[in-house]
């Protein structure tokens, strides 16, 4: 009987089949899957593999240092040192991790605790500037990420940096980081030309990713040389490729390691001395006549000082600076909103990014042109009675209306030939040759297409290329220009304002000290730069600037050529050498027996330039109602240059505001040049001399 | 039965390949638990569980299967009361408790259970054997694997509970489950299913939720698991990586990996001709014990063999499922090669059992000839 009851059992023998083939279906399955995943996917898997445990790490570079041209220091790197805790690695007893909490405190003092954990102080967080307390910041950075170090107390002492080294084995997860901080030993001075340093930007995150740096490690120029040289300064990150554990934890190199490049050092052109002599000429003068007047005439200015040789740019002042420092380790957003919002605008370069009317410096080349067109010979003489009323017209029969225009003498300059007209700035002159009067001067003057061909021939109107950021083109009108942006006819009138340097017309400083250089250097234009060479680390040089001349307008042909109808051509001329020279002669007048003459009265060292008053009308003026006719403020200007026979320096003085060329601009020319030539005596080793 | 006998009909197969798979799982943990501090010392503790659980073979091997049949009762409600004790422990702790402290070794009650019930199950079907297979002999079955089953489903052990849940249903199976029940019963565990979703834990729900829809965007979610398991085992390639040499193994990328995901962690360091010879062993191992279950004297031997193999067979193809992300991740380990003292152990007991019931088999002229 049981033996039937067994047989009857396994006698459903297709009930194990079902099993066998429930195995055999599983497990046939299980394996070709199994060949999918290693054997026809195999590469993509091991390719992932390989991505899992291959690193790339960045080694950091060290940017290159700014020098001046004597070599002092303009910018550096120092280092600085930061408390950082990593949460992972701190002991796991609360008990232990509150007494490192409470020695912490002591050496850095910052609070074991303090503020509130919510959500908006998570959200706002930011190492290095925040108000809570150790506790606090290591709990927001735990939640964030716990293997990754966060600062605790930023940019302390060495000693403490020091105290806190020894204790680390003592505190697990406290450490001192070391974070290179970008220094500018001469702060506002240089600020303007240096620039500063700021995050890599968000649009560009991947191009510089891509070439080894990290965002929130590296740092990219902002402003200034920092900026524009950023390519040379900013070297080349090193490269490990290494294999790593889940963790992170680097196990080896998986190749050899490419070490980082530091960047480039950058000698400037600059002289330090003589920019902070020339800051302390335009400082001071703003002092004294403020205080002489007992309120606020004026608070900015410029001054250039450039090789009319070369091109070397041995100073470049701008005040109101800013500075630079406060911005080095990050940008503080109130201290940049402030310097924003500053109507002054000092974090602008207005040397180069600065566009104001130049003032009767402009009439230098209506000069220049005057002689080269014959428009009038040198000797010519044109009546100057302190006002003349000329007709308005906008166009060809335009009945017109008449308008007034005043010398700034009221009396007038009386008879007034070419040499008299500079040395004077003569309104009146400038107009009756510029843009026609009458009998006296026949037809148009020169007009303003020739006066707008001799402009641009000394450089305004483009952009000098300079090798700094934002530079300003200018503004050189014509009556094409006129039309497009105004939707008027040119009318006389307007080539008189424009002979003078007002109305439309503007400038840079950097284009005004292009200009006179040029004038200075009997017609050839030299490249305006700031760089005299480029050494690598190892202090080889490896780039050495030699001056570029962009034109020799005597020998050039740069002049176009109109009709009587005022269409060009197509011919070209040049300009000819005895016309520059009169020129300067006339600038030499301006210091000797003209306008600047009391400014540079007992100057030993033979100088020329040329004064500039510029009224103007801007949002400042504006806002003092100061735009109407009559009250209208002016900026104050003075171009010069010295020795007179074999110019060495081409000084530009501006001074927003700065009412009068003569008075406010002219001595700081003059005190500028002073210091060049006592620092070329003391360093010739001989006394200063003035 | 005379001694002779007994090792007559002994399966040195099945037990060398058993051995053969448990030294293979001591060298395999010994790779992945390199560099790992907490994890030292694993591969010494598992050739020790190995070699008694040798032992334990040889004792089960010895004694007559049928005492087993006798002591079905008591085990029951031992292993109950067990499971009890564990709930309520774990009760008073706040959270899931699935061990039993004995000083120096710790017992899973969960893991005995399976054991357990192999035995009770084998004990009922071998005794209903000439029943009706009607709705009575199936629910007594089940309301006895539910008292069991219910308490490691609070525990909360999901998959402990389906492997017995499993049992039962092959054992109903083999007993002769009319075709007409399966199909009704298939239905209702789908409703079951879907019904009990609700009232899985949290984390249970995640994991299927996650295998069923993935989330793309979840790198070192709840997928890292299962997408480096996949990885690893994708490394492998044709002849693997070499014995400690699988980055992915050795380097920590691949989880769990002496346990749940030793397998993808034996893929990429033997590939996979190295994979597919384990693989073949452990279906190997599964057919010996089914061949047992065929030869049995009597219905409950074989019964009893039956179970074991369908223990092996549902814990390793749902642990390679896993590994080869077809199957949501359960915890189930790969039988013989996971770490694992006390699973080892009970394997070792279970396999023991399979080797009594063949070593008491009938011979094939008793089943020719009859």
């Amino acid at each position: 009987m049981k033996k039937l009851d067994f047989l009857n059992f396994n006698n459903e023998q297709w009930r194990y089949w079902v099993i066998y083939a429930l195995l055999a279906l599983i497990f046939s399955f299980y394996t070709y899957r199994l060949f999918v995943i290693q054997i026809v996917d195999g590469e993509i898997y091991q390719a992932q593999a390989e991505e899992n445990r291959t690193s790339f790490q960045s080694l950091p570079t060290q940017r290159g240092n700014i020098y001046d041209r004597n070599g002092t220091i303009l910018a550096r790197n120092v280092p600085s040192y930061n408390v950082v805790i990593t949460p992972a690695e701190l002991p796991e007893d609360t008990g232990s991790v509150q007494e490192i909490y409470r020695q912490l405190s002591k050496v850095i003092k910052i609070p074991v605790s303090r503020g509130t954990i919510n959500d908006d102080t998570v959200k706002n967080f930011t190492p290095c500037l925040n108000n809570l307390g150790i506790t606090e910041i290591v709990y927001i950075q735990n939640s964030l990420a716990p293997f990754k170090p966060v600062r605790v107390a930023c940019d302390i002492d060495e000693v403490t940096a020091k105290i806190i080294r020894e204790k680390s084995s003592d505190w697990p997860g406290v450490d001192v980081e070391i974070e290179p901080v970008r220094d500018y030993p001469t702060g506002d001075l240089t600020a303007e030309v240096i620039g500063f340093l700021g995050p890599i930007p968000a649009s560009q995150e991947q191009e510089y990713r891509d070439r080894g740096f990290l965002p929130g490690r590296d740092k990219v120029g902002f402003a200034g040389v920092e900026l524009s040289m950023n390519n040379e300064l900013e070297g080349s990150p090193g490269r490990r490729v290494v294999e790593v554990d889940v963790s992170g934890k680097v196990i080896r190199d998986l190749e050899p390691p490419v070490p980082a490049v530091p960047g480039k050092n950058i000698y400037l052109t600059i002289d330090t001395r003589l920019q902070a002599a020339a800051r302390e000429a335009l400082v001071s003068e703003l002092n004294y006549w403020n205080n002489r007047l007992g309120k606020i005439i004026s608070l900015q200015g410029v001054v250039i000082v450039m090789n009319p040789k070369t091109g070397e740019i041995l100073a470049m002042v701008n005040y109101p600076s800013y500075e630079n420092n406060r911005l080095a380790r990050f940008i503080p957003a109130y201290y940049y909103n402030q310097l924003y919002n500053d109507p002054y605008k000092p974090l602008l370069n207005h040397a180069i990014s600065g566009e104001y009317p130049p003032g009767s410096v402009f009439k230098l080349p209506t000069a220049i042109g005057v002689l080269n067109e014959r428009v009038v010979t040198p000797d010519y003489v044109v009546e100057d009675p302190g006002e003349i009323t000329v007709t308005e017209r906008f166009y060809e029969n335009d009945p017109g209306r008449p308008r007034r225009y005043v010398c700034h003498k009221a009396e007038g300059h009386g008879q007034v030939n070419f040499l008299k007209g500079i040395q004077e700035s003569c309104n009146v002159y400038f107009m009756k040759v510029g843009g026609g009067f009458g009998t006296e001067v026949p037809g148009n003057g020169l007009g303003i297409w020739r006066i707008d061909e001799y402009a641009k021939a000394l450089g305004y109107g483009s952009a000098t290329g300079i090798e700094l950021p934002g530079e300003a083109e200018g503004l050189i009108p014509d009556p094409t220009w006129k039309r497009l942006n105004i939707g008027e006819n040119w009318s006389t009138g307007d080539t008189y304002i424009s002979v003078q340097g007002q109305g439309f017309v503007l400038a840079t400083p950097l284009q005004m000290a292009v200009a006179t250089a040029t004038i200075a250097n009997d017609g050839v234009m030299m490249k305006p730069t700031l760089i005299k060479e480029i050494r690598d680390s190892d202090g080889q040089v490896v780039f050495k600037n030699s001056p570029v001349q962009v034109r020799d307008i005597t020998k050039d042909k740069v002049i176009n050529i109109f009709d009587e109808n005022n269409i060009p051509t197509g011919e070209k001329k040049s300009v000819e050498p005895w016309t520059i020279e009169l020129t300067q002669q006339g600038m030499r007048l301006v210091v000797t027996q003209g306008t600047a003459s009391v400014q540079f009265n007992g100057f030993p060292i033979p100088a020329a330039g040329k004064t500039g008053t510029a009224e103007y009308c801007d949002d400042i003026a504006r806002q003092n109602n100061l735009c109407d006719f009559g009250k209208w403020p002016a900026h104050a200007w003075f171009a010069g240059y010295a020795p007179f026979d074999d110019p060495e320096i081409v000084v530009v003085a501006f001074v927003y505001n700065g009412k009068e060329g003569s008075t406010f601009a002219a001595p700081i020319v003059r005190r500028t040049m002073e210091a060049y030539f006592c620092l070329k005596n003391i360093d010739a080793g001989e006394e200063c001399g003035f | 039965m005379r001694r002779t006998e007994l090792w007559r009909h002994f399966d040195f197969w099945l037990l060398g390949a058993v051995v053969i798979l448990s030294v293979f799982g001591v060298v395999m943990i010994r790779s992945v638990i390199a560099g790992n501090i907490d994890l030292a010392g694993y591969d010494r503790r598992q050739a020790i569980f190995a070699a008694i659980g040798l032992a334990v073979i040889l004792i089960t091997t010895l004694i007559d299967y049928h005492l087993w049949s006798t002591l079905a009762q008591p085990m029951y409600i031992v292993v109950v009361a067990l499971l009890v004790v564990i709930f309520l422990t774990g009760q008073a702790r706040f959270g899931a408790a699935r061990w039993l402290s004995f000083g120096i070794i710790d017992i899973q009650p969960a893991e005995l259970a399976k054991i357990a019930m192999i035995m009770v199950l084998a004990d009922y079907f071998a005794r209903n054997i000439h029943s009706e297979k009607n709705l009575r002999w199936i629910l007594r079955s089940f309301a006895m694997t539910a008292a069991v089953v219910v308490w490691i489903l609070l525990q909360p052990n999901l998959s402990t509970s389906i492997v017995i849940m499993v049992m039962w249903a092959s054992m109903l199976w083999i007993s002769g489950l009319p075709p007409k029940y399966l199909i009704i019963f298939l239905l209702l565990a789908i409703v079951a299913a879907g019904a009990l979703f609700p009232f899985l834990e949290q984390y249970q729900q995640e994991r299927v939720i996650n295998f069923i829809f993935p989330n793309p965007n979840a790198r070192h979610g709840d997928n890292y698991n299962v997408e480096q398991a996949r990885i690893t085992i994708g490394d492998g390639g044709l002849l693997g990586q070499g014995y400690g040499s699988g980055s992915q193994v050795q380097l920590r990328f691949l989880k769990v990996r002496h346990t749940d995901f030793i397998f993808a962690a034996m893929a990429e360091e033997f590939g996979f001709v190295g994979t597919v010879v384990i693989v073949g062993l452990l279906v190997f191992v599964i057919i010996r014990c089914l061949r047992a279950a065929r030869l049995a004297a009597d219905p409950y031997g074989s019964l009893i063999a039956y179970g074991v193999a369908i223990l092996i067979f549902f814990q390793t193809s749902v642990n390679i499922g896993v590994n080869l992300n077809i199957i949501p991740v359960t915890g189930l380990t790969l039988p013989f090669i996971s770490y694992g003292g006390s699973s080892l152990v009970t394997l070792y007991f279970a396999v023991g059992l399979v080797e009594s019931v063949a070593a008491r088999r009938k011979t094939t002229e008793d089943i020719t000839g009859a």
